[in-house]
C-alpha cells in the first residue's frame, strides 16, 4: 500500500513537473501577464546608444527613433527602389521655382504622447514650431548633436544662429514656422536631397518642454508622436507598444509599392484594407552573438525574424541563387534576400606621403602606381565568398547598384584581380620589396577583423610586399578606430557606408575634398576637378545631365586609385511564417514596423487584442 | 623486497661517496616512466617550435593556399580555414608562440619571484618584507584574468604587453615559496657562519641562500610555463593576446563562428595540440617535483 502511495506520489510529481515544463515552453509571444496580447519579437546585432533624435547616428538607433517620434516624411513600406511618402507632413513639399524655398504643411490634430511634462499630463498638438526647434537642436553644441551635417551650409542663417550662441528665442531666416501648421525652409543653394533628410531620425520632432525638463534623460525616455510609445529600454532589449492615439489608417499596400511578383510569397497582401496596429507589443532583442541569435530564432517562441548568420548559409540554404531554404525549414520560415543600401570599401589615406600626395611629382606618380597595384591585388571575389555568402554585389567605383545613377556599363577592371599586372606596375615604377613602405593596417578587435587583415596581407604579399612591412594595429572599440581615421592617423581605411538617401551624391561626397577628415572623406582625397563637378551636381535636380556628372566623377575616382571599392552585401532575413511582413532594411529600416502583423493561420491576420477591444 | 630508498643507499655505497641532491633527482626522475614520456613529448614540441623559429616548417601559415573551409586532404592535413589558410601550418606555427611565451614568462617571472621572495624572506619582519608581502597581497586580490587583461589593454601596442602582464602576476607564487624557504635557510649554520666572517648580506642572499632554493625555482618555472601557455591562449581568444603571428587561442577564437557551420578543424587542431602540450608539461612538472622533493630525496 505504502509502495503504491509513493508510486502515485512520484507520478503526481512527474506530471506536475511535466506541466511546469509545458508551461515554460508555451508560446512566449503571448504576454505572461496578459496572454491575449499579440507580441512580436525580433533581434538586431547592435544596441542603440541613445533614443534622442539628435544622436540617432546608427541604424539601430534610427529604427527606434522613427517609431517613437514622427518625421515629416517616411519611406514607403514595399516600394523598391525606395520612395518617399508623407508622414507628419500633409503633402510633399512645395518647392519654389529657383529650388531654394521649401514649404511643408503639417497634418493638424497630431498629438505627442501623454506625459507629465504637458499640462494635465495630456500630450499637446504637434505644430510647425516643434519641427523648427528639432532641427535647431542639431546646431546647439549643448545637445551633443550628430546630424548637423545634413543641413550645414545649406539652410539660410542656420550656421550663423549656431555661431551666435544657439539662442532658441532668435528666429532664423531659413527655418521658420509661418503658422501653426506651415514650415518654411529657405536654402542658400539648391539642395534636392532635402526631403530625404526630413525622413531621417535626425529630423524627428521633439517637444521643447520635454527636452528642457528631461535633458539628457531624453536619450532613455522618448516623448514623441510616433506610431509606438516606449515601454522599456536597456542594453538587452527595447519594448514598445502601439500609440493608440496615432493616426492609424487602413493599409493600402499598392500605395506602399506592393509588387505581387517579388513580395507575394510573404503573404503581406493580407494586411490590405486592414487597420493597424496589428500587434500589442513590439520587442527587439539585442543579440550580438550569431549563435545565440540563431538559437533564439529556431527555438520557436522567441525571436521571430533574424538575419541568417553567414556561417549557416551552407547548412540552411537549399540554393543561393535564388536564395531558398531547405525543404524542412521552408515549412516553418520565410526567407528573402536584398542588397544593402550601402557598401564596404577600403580607402588609402592621401595625407600619407608614402602612399598619397607628395610634393615631388615623380614620387606622386610612383605613389599612384603603388595605389593602383594595391587595388589590383585585392580579390573582391574571395572576400565575397569568405564573408558575404558569395552573394555580395561587386561593383566598380562609388556608385552602388541600389541608386538610380548606377552605371552597369562601367569597366570592371578596378574590381578584377590582376596579380601580374600589379607586379608589373610596381616594377615599372621602381618599387621593390626593399623600398615599399610600411603599411599600418588599423582595424577593430574582433576575430573577423583580424581575418580581413590576414586576407588582405596575403594578397599584398603575393604582389611582392614583404609580410613584415604590413603591420596590424587592432583597436579595442570602433570608436577608438574611428577617432584615428578622423584624425588622419592611419594610412589605410576599411569600413562600410550606409546610404542616408537613395542618391549617388550621398556616396560621392565620401571623396569630396572639403569634407576631408574629420568629415566623411576619410581618404582626404582632394581633386579640384572632382570637387568642381560635385559642387555643380549638388544643386541639380535629378536628371540625365546630373547622372552623367556623377558617372564622370566616378571615373575620375577610379582613375586616381584612391579607394578599393566596392561590394554591397546581401542581407538574408529569415522569419517565422506566422509573421505577416516583408523585411525592409536600409533607409526603410524601421518604417515597416507599424505594418507588421501575425497570421491567423488561414491566410488572414489577427487583430491586436487591444485595438480589437479584446480585454 | 628493496625499496627506492634502499636502491638510493645502495647507489651511495657503490659509488663510495654520497650523491648530490641533483644526481639523486636525475636518477629518480629517470625511473619515473610517466615523467620520461612526458619529457619526450615536451621535447617533441620543443623541436617543432625550434623548427618553426628556424623556418624549417610551417612557413606558409599566413598564405592563402586553398578555398574556404576545405576538408582535410593530402595537401592540407587539417583542412583550411575561412580564408583558405592551412590549419595544420597554423597549428604548428602556434607551437612556437606557446613556447616563446611560456619560456619568457616562466624564466622572468620565476627569477623575479626568486629575487623578491629571497629579499622578503631574508629580511623577514622588516619593512622590506612587509612591502613585498603587501604588493603580493594587493596583486593576489585582483582576479587574475581581469588583472592581466587590464595590463594588456593599458600597454596597448607594446608587443610584449601580454608577457609583461603575465610576469607581473606569475612571480607572486614563486615569491611566496622562496620567501618561506629562505626564512628556513637563513637560520642554517652556514648562513650564520657567513655572517660571522663578515660576508655582505647581498652576497649571502644571492650566492649562498638562493642557489639552495633552485629545486623550488625549477619546479615553479615548469608550473609557470604551463600557466603562461594557457593564459596566452585565453588572452588571445579574448583578442588581447598575440598581436603578430598565430596562436592556438586565436585559432579557437576563429572557430567560434565555424562550429555553428559544423566546421571543427580549427577548434580540434588547436585544442588537441594545446591539450598535448599542457598535459605533457603538467606530468613533467609533477615528475620533476617528485624527483626534487627534499623530503624524499635528501632523506633517503
Amino acid at each position: 500500500m505504502n509502495r503504491l502511495v509513493s508510486l502515485r506520489a512520484v507520478c503526481a510529481l512527474l506530471l506536475f513537473g511535466a506541466a511546469l515544463l509545458v508551461g515554460c515552453g508555451s508560446d512566449g509571444r503571448q504576454d505572461a501577464a496578459d496572454p491575449g496580447l499579440r507580441v512580436y519579437r525580433h533581434s538586431t546585432n547592435g544596441v542603440p546608444t541613445s533614443l534622442d533624435p539628435v544622436q540617432s547616428a546608427t541604424a539601430y538607433t534610427n529604427m527606434i527613433v522613427i517609431n517613437v517620434y514622427d518625421t515629416l516624411y517616411a519611406y514607403k513600406y514595399l516600394a523598391r527602389p525606395f520612395e518617399l511618402k508623407t508622414n507628419l507632413a500633409a503633402a510633399m513639399p512645395e518647392i519654389s521655382a529657383d529650388g531654394l524655398t521649401y514649404t511643408v504643411r503639417l497634418k493638424p490634430g497630431v498629438y505627442f504622447i501623454d506625459d507629465p511634462v504637458f499640462p494635465d499630463g495630456k500630450g499637446r498638438e504637434v505644430v510647425a514650431e516643434d519641427v523648427v526647434y528639432s532641427i535647431k537642436r542639431h546646431f546647439d553644441p549643448a545637445m551633443r548633436p550628430q546630424g548637423a551635417w545634413l543641413w550645414q551650409g545649406k539652410v539660410a542663417g542656420l550656421d550663423e544662429w549656431k555661431d551666435a550662441g544657439s539662442d532658441y528665442e532668435q528666429d532664423i531666416e531659413g527655418l521658420r514656422a509661418l503658422d501653426r501648421y506651415t514650415l518654411q525652409i529657405k536654402l542658400v543653394r539648391p539642395y534636392p536631397q532635402l526631403p530625404f533628410t526630413l525622413a531621417q531620425g535626425y529630423s524627428a520632432v521633439v517637444p521643447r518642454e520635454a527636452v528642457e525638463k528631461y535633458g539628457r534623460d531624453l536619450a532613455l525616455r522618448p516623448i514623441g508622436s510616433g506610431p509606438f510609445r516606449l515601454v522599456s529600454f536597456d542594453k538587452t532589449r527595447v519594448v514598445m507598444e502601439p500609440n493608440q492615439n496615432w493616426r492609424w489608417q487602413p493599409v493600402d499596400i499598392y500605395a506602399e509599392g506592393y509588387d505581387e511578383e517579388t513580395q507575394g510569397f510573404s503573404g503581406v497582401a493580407a494586411i490590405h484594407g486592414q487597420t493597424p496596429p496589428f500587434v500589442d507589443r513590439f520587442e527587439i532583442d539585442f543579440i550580438q552573438d550569431s549563435a545565440a541569435m540563431w538559437n533564439s530564432f529556431t527555438k520557436g517562441n522567441e525571436v521571430q525574424i533574424t538575419g541568417l548568420p553567414v556561417e549557416l548559409a551552407d547548412s540552411v540554404l537549399a540554393s543561393k541563387r535564388p536564395v531558398t531554404l531547405r525543404e524542412d525549414l521552408a515549412e516553418k520560415y520565410h526567407i528573402t534576400s536584398e542588397i544593402e543600401t550601402g557598401f564596404v570599401y577600403q580607402g588609402i589615406n592621401m595625407d600619407f606621403p608614402e602612399f598619397g600626395y607628395h610634393p615631388d611629382p615623380a614620387q606622386e606618380k610612383r605613389n599612384h602606381a603603388l595605389r593602383c597595384a594595391m587595388i589590383k591585388a585585392f580579390d573582391w571575389n574571395a572576400r565575397n565568398e569568405s564573408f558575404y555568402f558569395g552573394l555580395g554585389v561587386i561593383f566598380p567605383g562609388a556608385i552602388p547598384p541600389v541608386v538610380p545613377e548606377f552605371d552597369p556599363e562601367l569597366s570592371r577592371d578596378s574590381v578584377t584581380r590582376d596579380v601580374s599586372g600589379a607586379r608589373r606596375l610596381l616594377a615599372e615604377n621602381g618599387w621593390t620589396p626593399e623600398n615599399l613602405p610600411e603599411l599600418l593596417y588599423g582595424t577593430g578587435s574582433g576575430v573577423v577583423y583580424r581575418q580581413f587583415f590576414e586576407q588582405a596581407r596575403a594578397w599584398l604579399v603575393e604582389i611582392g610586399w614583404p609580410r613584415e612591412k604590413i603591420i596590424l594595429k587592432q583597436f579595442a572599440t570602433f570608436g577608438d578606430l574611428n577617432r584615428q581615421w578622423r584624425e588622419s592617423r592611419l594610412p589605410y581605411i576599411g569600413l562600410g557606408w550606409g546610404l542616408d538617401y537613395p542618391d549617388a551624391q550621398n556616396t560621392l561626397q565620401l571623396f569630396y575634398g572639403p569634407y576631408r577628415a574629420p568629415g566623411s572623406n576619410l581618404t582626404n582625397y582632394n581633386n579640384p576637378e572632382y570637387n568642381a563637378l560635385y559642387e555643380q551636381a549638388a544643386v541639380m535636380q535629378p536628371s540625365p545631365e546630373r547622372t552623367e556628372i556623377y558617372r564622370r566623377m566616378n571615373r575620375i575616382l577610379i582613375g586616381d586609385c584612391v579607394t578599393i571599392i566596392g561590394l554591397s552585401r546581401t542581407r538574408i532575413p529569415i522569419w517565422h511564417r506566422e509573421v505577416v511582413m516583408h523585411p525592409a532594411g536600409g533607409m526603410v529600416g524601421g518604417f515597416q514596423y507599424p505594418f507588421i502583423a501575425l497570421s491567423d493561420g488561414a491566410g488572414g491576420i489577427r487583430q491586436a487584442a487591444r485595438s480589437a477591444g479584446i480585454p | 623486497m628493496s625499496t627506492r630508498a634502499d636502491q638510493l643507499h645502495a647507489l651511495d655505497d657503490v659509488s663510495g661517496h654520497r650523491e648530490s641532491l641533483w644526481s639523486k633527482a636525475v636518477y629518480k626522475f629517470r625511473r619515473d616512466r610517466a615523467g620520461m614520456w612526458s619529457l619526450a613529448v615536451v621535447l617533441v614540441y620543443m623541436v617543432v617550435a625550434i623548427g618553426v623559429i628556424f623556418g624549417w616548417w610551417a612557413t606558409s601559415w599566413a598564405e592563402l593556399e586553398g578555398g574556404k573551409w576545405e576538408a582535410p586532404s593530402a595537401d592540407h592535413w587539417f583542412g583550411t580555414n575561412i580564408i583558405g589558410q592551412d590549419i595544420f601550418d597554423r597549428a604548428i606555427y602556434s607551437t612556437r608562440t606557446s613556447f616563446e611565451v611560456g619560456l619568457v614568462v616562466a624564466v622572468l617571472a620565476t627569477a623575479l619571484g626568486g629575487v623578491l621572495g629571497a629579499l622578503a624572506g631574508f629580511f623577514s619582519g622588516s619593512w622590506i618584507d612587509e612591502l613585498i608581502i603587501w604588493i603580493m597581497g594587493v596583486l593576489d586580490s585582483i582576479p587574475f584574468i581581469l588583472f592581466v587583461a587590464a595590463i594588456a589593454y593599458s600597454l596597448g601596442d607594446t608587443p610584449y604587453a601580454m608577457h609583461i602582464a603575465m610576469i607581473a602576476t606569475f612571480w607572486i607564487t614563486a615569491g611566496r615559496l622562496i620567501r618561506g624557504e629562505v626564512i628556513k635557510l637563513r637560520g642554517q649554520e652556514y648562513v650564520e657562519a657567513a655572517h660571522a666572517i663578515g660576508v655582505p648580506e647581498v652576497v649571502i642572499i644571492f650566492r649562498h641562500i638562493l642557489p639552495n632554493t633552485s629545486h623550488i625555482l625549477l619546479v615553479q618555472a615548469t608550473i609557470t610555463f604551463v600557466a603562461a601557455i594557457k593564459s596566452e591562449v585565453i588572452l588571445s581568444f579574448l583578442g588581447i593576446g598575440v598581436k603578430e603571428g598565430m596562436s592556438w587561442g586565436l585559432m579557437i577564437a576563429e572557430s567560434t563562428r565555424e562550429v555553428l557551420a559544423g566546421f571543427f578543424n580549427n577548434f580540434l587542431a588547436a585544442s588537441a595540440l594545446l591539450f598535448g602540450l599542457v598535459m605533457a608539461f603538467n606530468m613533467f612538472s609533477d615528475a620533476l617535483q617528485d624527483a626534487l622533493d627534499p623530503r624524499t630525496v635528501a632523506g633517503e
